[in-house]
């Protein structure tokens, strides 16, 4: 982690300030959902409790926390409790290595009669080599919770929920591993930050011995793999498990599937597992395909040494500019959060044939298809410049 | 260092207490999750070994397969038959005493067998870390290929035959 107080204790600060960020966003994200969807059906949504409604989510917050703590008498009462909570962990830990910004260079420095030497903290809960391995294999532990809630709660509906959304799961993460294999065969490594580097400035590649530019086009990657983006997206729906693909919650057949037994705060706690979802698989679509941090066009060292000449310490030019990516990248994961809300109101929901037909019939074999040809495209490019 | 080992310890012993529930527990529910949970702790030891691919694809690989046997467990076994078929009889008598003695050998014999361990001697052999991950591809694809191959086609007649047997007759759904 760190080598003396000052990066322990930054380091530390981080993962909370990551873990309170998931947390806390959950509450905005219901109320733009609401409002939202209000919006889109063309009625009010919340609109009593505080300024346009936004003290709802605080009111509710409180409601949660006071209603009764009840165990179904046929549950088994470990599996009941351990649910949420398992619901809540692959979400935050996986969206804690995913980069959010620049990382920040400051200069050696001195404080309370010591000299600190020069650190670099990368804008990121932890920067791990093997970034895109470990957040799939952090949030395939999402299912768990949900076979937990299903079994745990003794109740047939929540079982069937359970098992549907095991085995959509299960059908959907085929996809969506390919998706993300094509693209670690597209950059060549696994690494999320080496991934952003790669999509600085405008779009140039070589093909056949030449260099070719499109200069009103930015380097990312859904130019190059606009299939593996599409499957993606569409898969990390069925993963997160929203609509068209809620068929585990599908009131009209299982009240509300897995969590039927759940109420108060162990509900909330669900709540945030899904919204903690859909903001990794957001922020997942920026870093792979939208240039993550990155502002389109403009390379981020460029700025920094703007920002270098004209404020002067480069430190303070660091932290800014650390900061104005992380804005650039939350702008990007806003529209894909917003994307999942309005794909929620404007799709009805599958019928279960059409959904294992669609992750198996259709979205699979474009996926394999995908990976292949792109495999013969980079080992034949690699040929043509090597000989 | 301090903190190193305490991690070790705590990992290690989760470990430990997952294997042996997964091995002594009747519910096969629970046996199930106690598998899960013996994954995700061998994921957090290949952590603390800074073997990060391993850990990650440890967890995709096996956690992902625990569940699907967790389903398995779900759908296939009638679980009040389970508990009755391996509670009672001669036979599961029988079972229970072999695996007791089986037990204290293999305890015994890793307390014999630890002790006699020497320390290892010399520089330890590590690999660049930064292309482990390429270097551990590398030899998949190159040396082990063949065992590689191997065991796909060995996981995939696990899986045709695992079919089989829950279609026909067998197990404890005979007669049912």
């Amino acid at each position: 982690m760190g080598q003396d107080f000052v990066e322990v204790s930054i380091n530390v600060l981080k993962l909370i300030v990551i873990f309170l960020l998931i947390v806390q966003a959950v509450p905005v994200l219901v109320w733009l959902e609401r409002r939202g969807s209000a919006l889109i059906q063309n009625r009010l949504g919340p609109n009593r409790v505080g300024w346009m409604g936004l003290m709802q989510l605080l009111a509710d917050a409180v409601k949660f926390l006071f209603k009764e703590e009840f165990v179904p008498e046929k549950g088994i009462k470990v599996l009941y409790y351990a649910a949420p909570v398992v619901a809540l962990i692959p979400a935050t830990l996986a969206f804690c290595a995913i980069p959010l910004g620049h990382p920040i260079k400051v200069e050696a420095f001195h404080m309370l009669g010591h000299s600190w030497g020069p650190y670099v903290f990368p804008f990121q809960g932890y920067d791990m080599n093997i970034g895109i391995v470990f957040v799939l294999g952090v949030s395939s532990l999402a299912a768990y919770s949900l076979l937990l809630a299903g079994w745990g709660s003794g109740n047939k509906y929540s079982l069937l929920g359970a098992l549907r959304a095991s085995s959509q799961v299960i059908s959907y993460e085929l996809a969506l591993g390919l998706a993300v294999v094509s693209m670690v065969l597209f950059y060549g490594t696994l690494n999320l930050s080496e991934m952003i580097r790669q999509q600085q400035g405008v779009l140039v590649f070589q093909a056949f011995g030449q260099m070719i530019s499109v200069p009103w086009l930015p380097n990312w990657g859904i130019f190059y793999q606009p299939i593996a983006a599409i499957l993606f997206f569409a898969a990390t729906f069925a993963e997160s498990n929203r609509l068209p693909f809620d068929l585990p919650e599908g009131e009209a057949e299982l009240v509300a599937g897995f969590h039927v037994e759940y109420g108060g705060f162990k509900m909330l706690l669900f709540f945030i597992g899904e919204y903690g979802h859909m903001m990794v698989a957001s922020a997942l679509m920026t870093v792979f395909f939208f240039g993550g941090y990155q502002i389109p066009f403009v390379n981020p060292d460029e700025v920094y040494q703007n920002l270098t000449l004209s404020l002067g310490s480069s430190t303070l030019a660091s932290v800014v500019t650390g900061f104005l990516h992380h804005l650039v990248f939350f702008l990007k994961f806003a529209i894909f959060l917003w994307i999942f809300i309005q794909v929620r109101w404007t799709l009805p929901r599958f019928r279960y044939d059409q959904l294992m037909d669609l992750g198996w019939r259709t979205m699979l074999p474009w996926a394999l298809g995908n990976t292949m040809v792109t495999a013969l495209v980079i080992f034949i490019l690699n040929r043509s410049v090597g000989g | 260092m301090a903190s190193e080992s305490f991690l070790f310890w705590l990992v290690a012993l989760l470990t430990m207490a997952g294997a042996l529930m997964t091995v002594t527990l009747t519910n096969p529910i629970f046996c199930a999750l106690s598998l899960a949970v013996t994954m995700v702790g061998v994921s957090a030891l290949f952590v603390t070994l800074d073997a990060y691919f391993l850990a990650g694809v440890q967890l995709i690989v096996y956690a992902g397969a625990v569940m699907v046997l967790f389903v398995m467990v779900l759908m296939l076994f009638d679980l009040k038959h389970e508990v009755k078929a391996f509670t009672r009889g001669i036979f599961s008598g029988a079972l229970k005493i072999a695996t007791v003695g089986l037990t204290a050998g293999l305890v015994s014999g890793a307390i014999f067998a630890t002790m006699r361990v020497s320390p290892p001697t010399g520089e330890p052999h590590l690999a660049p870390a930064n292309d482990l991950t390429a270097a551990l591809g590398q030899l998949l694809y190159s040396q082990y290929v063949f065992g590689f191959e191997a065991l796909g086609v060995l996981l995939l007649v696990v899986a045709v035959g695992a079919v089989a047997l829950a279609r026909s007759k067998g197990g404890t759904h005979a007669g049912s």
